[in-house]
């Protein structure tokens, strides 16, 4: 395509992106070229084509199953696990959720908290973030690895916000950390029973209160092996 | 007959019930068959229920749910589109026009146009579906999929150019 202005400009003033001097700019090369004239009123009319087409299905009348989805009774089961799970954890302050952390740092001793000065959890922005063996193990870790260095990844999925979440534990602690920009921010850390060392898929499983966390902050499943190995490629974005 | 419910709970429900047409538009633009696309509403209702606590009343809830619906088809159909691409298209073919809903005459073109959208890379697909079908601004699709709007606009170049070539106009 030749033109003296660039597609994106042109196509940007032909969506109504431009204004002012822009706009103008456009309008008169499309006026002086025939082949750009040709050009927007081929894409105009596409662009119409296309949004009558789909048009057809948000005219159409809604499947039942689908409205049958947005019943209520469903809704009241998953509530039910969000106001349980916020009882937990949500009232919580940050400076509470910092000293459980401690508790646990204190329960879990030399393991991820406080490991010879490099500690895997940071206070960073008045949040705390995996650091070090956590933040590698988050990073790069896949649940069917089992335990690498200490830590062994649970679940994998996203918040509602769409930011991927993970759960991990070690022999004495487990918690949960959701992406931030490229941080592993700490949703909450647990200290795990005494003598639990078993092979489990779902970490959340020996903690209520993990699992009462991952409840409130899921939504929709949790990855299988594929999307949390797509999910890692792509760099938990 | 209904039964009772909450003062709180209604609302959200209702707006959800009510953006229910808008959503299976923008499934239909993501997806490769009207199946597909009520699968992925429909997920996308279940993923949006179970969060409903962390929707804030008085923000967009649509583009709560655009988001929730882009990242589930991200998450799960595009993954499984990827691993059956191979096997699907004849199935596809014999489900064509077996539609016994109203507007079957324009299911056709539409069955047509999804064809052709599925062929477009999806990071393409999702801003196309956004801009031209959906009506987004440019902004407002960039602040949605988390892109600057550079990008966004290059992408929708790309993906126009080539749809309006692949549907032959």
């Amino acid at each position: 395509m030749t033109m003296a202005i660039d597609d994106t400009k042109f196509f940007a003033w032909l969506d109504g992106e431009l204004d002012g001097a822009e706009a103008t700019e456009v309008a008169a090369a499309v006026a002086a070229d025939p082949r750009l004239a040709r050009m927007a009123e081929q894409h105009r009319g596409f662009g119409t084509r296309l949004r009558e087409t789909f048009d057809t299905v948000a005219a159409a009348p809604v499947p039942e199953r689908l409205r049958d989805a947005v019943k209520p009774a469903g809704a009241e089961i998953i509530d039910f696990g969000s106001r349980r799970a916020r009882r937990i954890w949500a009232p919580l302050p940050q400076w509470a959720a910092i000293a459980a952390a401690l508790v646990v740092g204190i329960l879990a001793g030399p393991t991820l908290i406080g490991d010879r000065g490099s500690s895997a959890v940071e206070l960073r922005g008045g949040a705390m973030v995996a650091a070090a063996k956590l933040d590698g193990a988050l990073d790069h870790q896949l649940a069917s690895a089992g335990e690498v260095g200490g830590v062994r990844i649970g679940v994998t999925f996203r918040d509602p916000a769409g930011a991927v979440c993970r759960s991990f534990t070690d022999q004495r602690s487990s918690g949960l950390a959701c992406r931030d920009g490229e941080d592993w921010r700490l949703k909450g850390l647990f200290a795990a029973p005494a003598g639990q060392a078993g092979d489990y898929r779902m970490a959340a499983g020996a903690d209520p209160n993990l699992a009462a966390l991952i409840d409130a902050t899921i939504a929709g499943d949790a990855f299988d092996a594929a999307q949390e190995k797509a999910a890692r490629d792509r760099g938990w974005r | 007959m209904t039964p009772p419910q909450s003062a709180t709970a209604q609302p959200f429900e209702d707006e959800l019930t009510a953006l229910l047409p808008r959503l299976r538009r923008f499934a239909h633009g993501l997806s490769r068959s009207p199946a597909d696309a009520d699968d992925l509403t429909q997920m996308t209702i279940e993923r949006a229920l179970r969060a409903r606590a962390q929707w804030q009343p008085g923000t967009r809830l649509d583009s709560w749910l655009y988001t929730i619906m882009r990242n589930q088809w991200i998450d799960t159909v595009r993954s499984r589109g990827r691993r059956d691409k191979v096997e699907a298209p004849p199935e596809e073919a014999e489900t064509l026009g077996h539609d016994p809903r109203p507007g079957i005459e324009a299911a056709f073109d539409l069955q047509r146009v999804m064809a052709a959208m599925e062929q477009l890379p999806d990071e393409q697909r999702e801003i196309v579906a956004l801009i031209l079908i959906e009506g987004f601004g440019y902004r407002e699709a960039a602040e949605l999929l988390g892109l600057p709007i550079g990008t966004v606009s290059s992408r929708l170049v790309r993906g126009r150019t080539a749809l309006l070539r692949l549907l032959g106009e």
